[in-house]
């Protein structure tokens, strides 16, 4: 039975890292209104830099890889610099991407970030290996002695132990005087502009956030895995855990949780214990189709998803008095034809 | 949308065997290995890309892996099991190989051997097998396993530097002096970039050009344009089909082809097929390939195509592209060999027959050679010891459980047919002195 | 060197022609329909493919291309009339019905994947000796798609300023009520978009692989980055801007790889969406009078 602790144990730290992407992008989607379809990049970056600072400097001439930065820094100074390389890098990105556009220039803008970070880590090899990637990432505490299935198990506890403090403290976040000035934004932007809300230092912290917490995702999957390269965070990643939010129910934390253990652990591992149907590959494709279905039809059917947005939540928030038709009748956060 | 981390096993191969295989799991005894007949179906999976930018891979394994399930079924099975494929798809990513393999771990109860892991996946996978105590003949040429000491893994395969290095001498001895490597961004191209690299350093021969090309772009023209301006005598290569027939294709119309010395990669279906239809006539001329050294034609060899053309309703269009492909070969003399290794054993428990592997395969004194499973299962039921000799030549496991041979500068006659034209030993291979490739 | 400075920006023009056709034919669609349509890129795939099968079967690839057309309008006609439009129904907005669009984008890839079974087709239509232009080496194909962008291009803006349906489609896109109020029958215009749109679409697929002269169920989407950045760099529903902005990213990508490292060529081209989103935020900016989609 030791094969299935394995897997299972496996599946529970893709859950604490999918719950952690799933938390971040309903702070940035469901509560700031930021549309980030590049989410997956922050999540790499997170790993390529916890890689780099634990694989230990790159020594050139007859090594197995490049990088850059390397360094062998003790656990947890590794996930600790990739939470902050995420916050940085959300900052850069956000300099450029959270200007006042129209939302759909937004996500088109962020997919093409998204594909020019991929583009560039693969044809720049001294950066982080091109795409070949990096391997061989030392397992944190491998000094402790633990045996395999107590490492798994203690890993993948480790996992959800960060994956829920956050998950709690987002949360809290959004129910803080903040997070209504978020929904406030999302919702109203004009209205929240005139009462002395900072539109663009809101929507930047939210991104920041969720940011940071996209780098500590990566992080936590990469010292777990041992090895990251651009095969893993192609700009689709992204869509997954969109779709985990769309049929779990934006802006409700229970429901991104219940749509993550839903759609990327169990949907997707389904398909395994299949049979082949056809030539090889076909399954793959069709898993694909199946994606693209589940999201067209929860953004006909249940935009709200299927734990929908608490509406007595911003009830006594005093920044805003929020209609219930303007809120979120749109899964988007009410764009509904808001002038600017 | 390629590669993406959905954590998911394509199960390719015999469908209704594989289920069978599965649902039977439970009621096998398999654990001390039986030599009984009518036993549980055993189960070899391919932890191989299926998926994805190196899809390649996938149907290079299921050419060579599956007429030798083939062809070890139609001689009887292994001490009486019956082999069935079972396909985990790595999608060259290690975040979805992981799960995958381990999932593969779990519902697979008569697993037997591995054929792979792939490049991509193998420095996260080859540990997760090894401590599974699984044997797995991997075709990843990554210089880490030069000198592995994973009891389980077995590698039939050149590393990536050898295919470099022989690339370079062959340059060296057609007395070119400007040499251009163009190389695709795509994982296998920048696996085997640097031995290239390093070959020609190691040689003295000058790069004038050093291109990357991004894969799927509509047009290279400046690259191209570039390339010309340098003025090689040959281009080295390796990029993925796509973008080989759009850069050679631009390059040939604009007046620039020289010769083109391929990787080993290159020489598969979809790439001879992309740059042929590109470059029309001119192809034959312009192209050579670095390959692992085909056999001779011996019975292992017939064999193999026997088996392939038998088989040619289960393997991946078109089958006649496997007769050929190195890598389908290498798989195929892996299984084989394992299955030799089985009987020798008289187990078909991994920790009990791993070790016996080089005995049916490397040469010794008073060993019987055989050239197919059937024959080598006649020699060992008669008490005797056999040396393997495979359709890949001579299989000679080292200390480090590698075993490659030499290399030959192939052309192509437009099919995936191999026309020799010359050879590259294993010996002027590890005289020269690289550092420095992965 | 000059030469090489020339040649460069020759090949830029032939980039840009092919990303302008597509440009051309989003810019229209999204300025009137407002639909940031990230199936698009599918819908060049399918044309492509409808090409790729005819060369296959004999057709002369003149027809390939008139027949990638036909199939680039009757899926677009088929996406915007038959499937958007019934979500816009529901009161899907501006940005989920873009949400709309990438999901389906994602089942038309893959259902070209599973029908191509992930094969990479080869597609040579014209072999033939490069011409000498001055210190610039062009081959004809490349001539020819730039011919056909420029045709297409000129062809577009007598159609939007010289016809009574163009005119209309101006009006509309500029706002639909007002066209609306003076009479215009805005639903057939928006028919005529989708068609008008898709068949550009469609064409853009076959011209990318005859230059590319291979074809896979992701030809198109890689592709829809560049399309989407020069149609927002040129301004929505502008075709002289898509042009001017594909002929910007062309050249930028092309001189980058002639001179820089290659591998950034593309990123480079990008690069110039990010610079004017920082330097020109106005570019972007929304409207407010134009956030209404008009599918009807």
């Amino acid at each position: 039975m030791s094969a299935w602790s394995f897997y299972i144990s496996t599946l529970v730290v893709y859950f604490g890292v999918d719950l952690l992407s799933g938390v971040a992008l309903n702070l940035q989607y469901g509560y700031a209104g930021v549309v980030n379809l590049a989410f997956i990049v922050f999540q790499a970056f997170g790993a390529y830099i916890a890689a780099a600072t634990t694989l230990g400097p790159d020594t050139g001439a007859g090594a197995f890889q490049k990088y850059i930065f390397g360094a062998h820094l003790p656990f947890p100074l590794p996930l600790i610099l990739a939470t902050l390389g995420g916050a940085a890098l959300a900052g850069v990105v956000g300099l450029f991407s959270l200007r006042r556009m129209r939302r759909d220039y937004q996500g088109a803008i962020l997919l093409i970030v998204s594909l020019i970070a991929a583009e560039i880590v693969t044809a720049d090899v001294p950066m982080f290996n091109g795409s070949n990637g990096l391997t061989g990432v030392p397992k944190p505490l491998a000094s402790l002695g633990l045996g395999l299935q107590a490492y798994q198990w203690s890993y993948a506890v480790w996992s959800l132990v960060i994956a829920f403090a956050v998950y709690a403290g987002v949360r809290w976040l959004s129910r803080s005087p903040w997070g209504a000035a978020l929904r406030a934004m999302r919702d109203q932007e004009v209205a929240a502009g005139a009462i002395g809300l900072n539109i663009t230092v809101l929507r930047m912290q939210a991104f920041v956030i969720g940011g940071a917490i996209g780098g500590l995702s990566g992080g936590l999957l990469v010292q777990y895995i041992g090895a990251w390269s651009p095969g893993a965070w192609g700009y689709a990643e992204t869509f997954v855990i969109f779709t985990a939010m769309f049929v779990g129910g934006l802006g409700n934390y229970r429901g991104v949780a219940l749509g993550i253990l839903l759609v990327p652990i169990i949907f997707l591992e389904i398909p395994q214990f299949l049979p082949q149907i056809g030539y090889p590959g076909l399954i793959d494709s069709l898993e694909w189709i199946l994606i693209g279905v589940l999201w067209m039809l929860s953004l006909y059917f249940r935009p709200q998803g299927l734990v929908p947005e608490r509406k007595n939540i911003a009830v006594g928030s005093p920044l805003i008095p929020m209609g219930e038709g303007t809120r979120l009748a749109s899964l988007a956060g009410g764009i509904t034809g808001r002038a600017r | 949308m390629k590669a993406a981390r959905l954590k998911t096993a394509a199960i390719v191969g015999a469908a209704a065997m594989a289920l069978g295989a599965c649902g039977s799991s439970g009621t096998a005894t398999n654990g001390g290995g039986s030599g009984g007949s009518g036993g549980a179906a055993l189960t070899v999976a391919g932890v191989i890309a299926i998926t994805g930018a190196s899809d390649f891979e996938g149907q290079n394994q299921a050419g060579g892996i599956l007429p030798a399930i083939y062809a070890i079924n139609q001689a009887g099975g292994v001490l009486g099991h019956k082999l069935v494929y079972k396909g985990v798809d790595t999608r060259a990513d290690p975040a979805d190989a992981l799960p995958a393999v381990q999932q593969m771990l779990a519902t697979t109860h008569n697993l037997v051997m591995v054929a792979g892991p792939g490049s991509n996946s193998a420095p996260t996978i080859v540990p997760v097998l090894n401590a599974a105590k699984v044997p797995m003949t991997a075709v990843a040429g990554e210089s880490a396993f030069d000198r592995t000491t994973d009891q389980y893994f077995w590698r039939l395969f050149p590393p990536d530097a050898a295919n470099g290095v022989a690339m370079a001498l062959w340059a060296k001895q057609k007395g070119y002096t400007r040499v251009a490597v163009v190389f695709g961004t795509d994982t296998g191209s920048q696996g085997d970039k640097p031995g290239v690299v390093a070959g020609l350093k190691a040689l003295n021969i000058p790069v004038v050009s050093d291109i990357n090309l991004t894969p799927d772009q509509p047009t290279y023209l400046s690259s191209v344009h570039r390339l010309m301006a340098a003025h090689p005598q040959v281009i080295m290569t390796e990029s993925d089909a796509a973008t080989a027939g759009t850069f050679f294709g631009e390059l040939k119309q604009l007046g620039g082809l020289v010769p083109i010395i391929g990787t080993e990669a290159t020489f598969t279906a979809p790439w001879i097929t992309a740059v042929k239809g590109a470059l029309g006539s001119s192809f034959q001329q312009a192209f050579t390939s670095l390959i692992t050294a085909p056999s001779s034609k011996t019975a292992a060899v017939t064999a193999f195509e026997q088996a392939v053309t038998a088989d040619k309703s289960q393997v991946p269009k078109p089958w006649q592209s496997y007769l050929n492909n190195p890598f389908s070969i290498t798989y195929w003399d892996g299984m084989v060999a394992v299955a030799l290794a089985m009987n020798a054993a008289h187990s078909t428990k991994p920790t009990v027959f791993n070790k016996y592997i080089p005995q049916v395969t490397n040469p010794g004194p008073g060993k019987v050679v055989v050239y197919t499973y059937a024959q080598g299962v006649k020699e060992l039921k008669a008490g005797k010891q056999i040396q393997y000799y495979g359709a890949s030549g001579l299989i000679d496991f080292n200390q480090y459980h590698n075993s490659f041979g030499n290399q030959e500068a192939v052309g192509s006659n437009g099919s995936s047919q191999p026309v020799k034209l010359g050879t590259v030993t294993a010996k002027q291979i590890e005289a020269v002195p690289v550092t420095g490739v992965q | 060197m000059l030469s090489t400075l020339l040649s460069a920006v020759a090949f830029g023009v032939v980039l840009a022609s092919i990303i302008a056709i597509a440009a051309m034919g989003f810019t229209i669609q999204f300025g009137l329909t407002n639909v940031l349509n990230l199936s698009y890129g599918g819908v060049m795939t399918i044309g492509g493919y409808v090409a790729y099968l005819a060369v296959a079967h004999g057709i002369s690839a003149w027809y390939g291309l008139v027949l990638g057309a036909a199939a680039g309008a009757v899926a677009t006609l088929v996406i915007g009339h038959g499937l958007l439009r019934r979500f816009a129904a529901r009161g899907t907005k501006v940005f989920e019905m873009m949400m709309v669009t990438l999901g389906l984008g994602l089942v038309i890839d893959y259902t070209l994947q599973a029908i191509s079974h992930n094969n990479i087709s080869q597609f040579t239509v014209l072999q033939s000796a490069p011409l000498h232009l001055g210190p610039v080496t062009l081959t004809p194909t490349q001539v020819i798609i730039t011919a056909v962008g420029l045709a297409i291009f000129i062809g577009l803006e007598a159609l939007l300023r010289l016809t009574r349906i163009g005119k209309a489609l101006r009006a509309m896109a500029s706002d639909p009520s007002l066209a609306r109020a003076c009479g215009i029958k805005t639903s057939r215009i928006v028919v005529f978009t989708w068609l008008l749109s898709g068949a550009l679409c469609g064409l853009a697929g076959v011209v990318y692989i005859i230059n590319a002269q291979s074809i896979g169920y992701t030809t198109g989407e890689l592709f829809l980055p560049l399309v989407i950045a020069a149609a927002i760099l040129g301004g929505a529903g502008s075709p002289s801007g898509a042009i001017l902005a594909a002929l910007l990213m062309g050249i930028v990508t092309q001189v980058f790889s002639a001179y820089g490292n290659a591998s950034y060529s593309t990123a480079a081209g990008f690069g110039i969406l990010v610079i004017v989103l920082l330097t020109r935020p106005s570019a972007v900016l929304s409207k407010g009078e134009n956030e209404e989609l008009a599918l009807s």
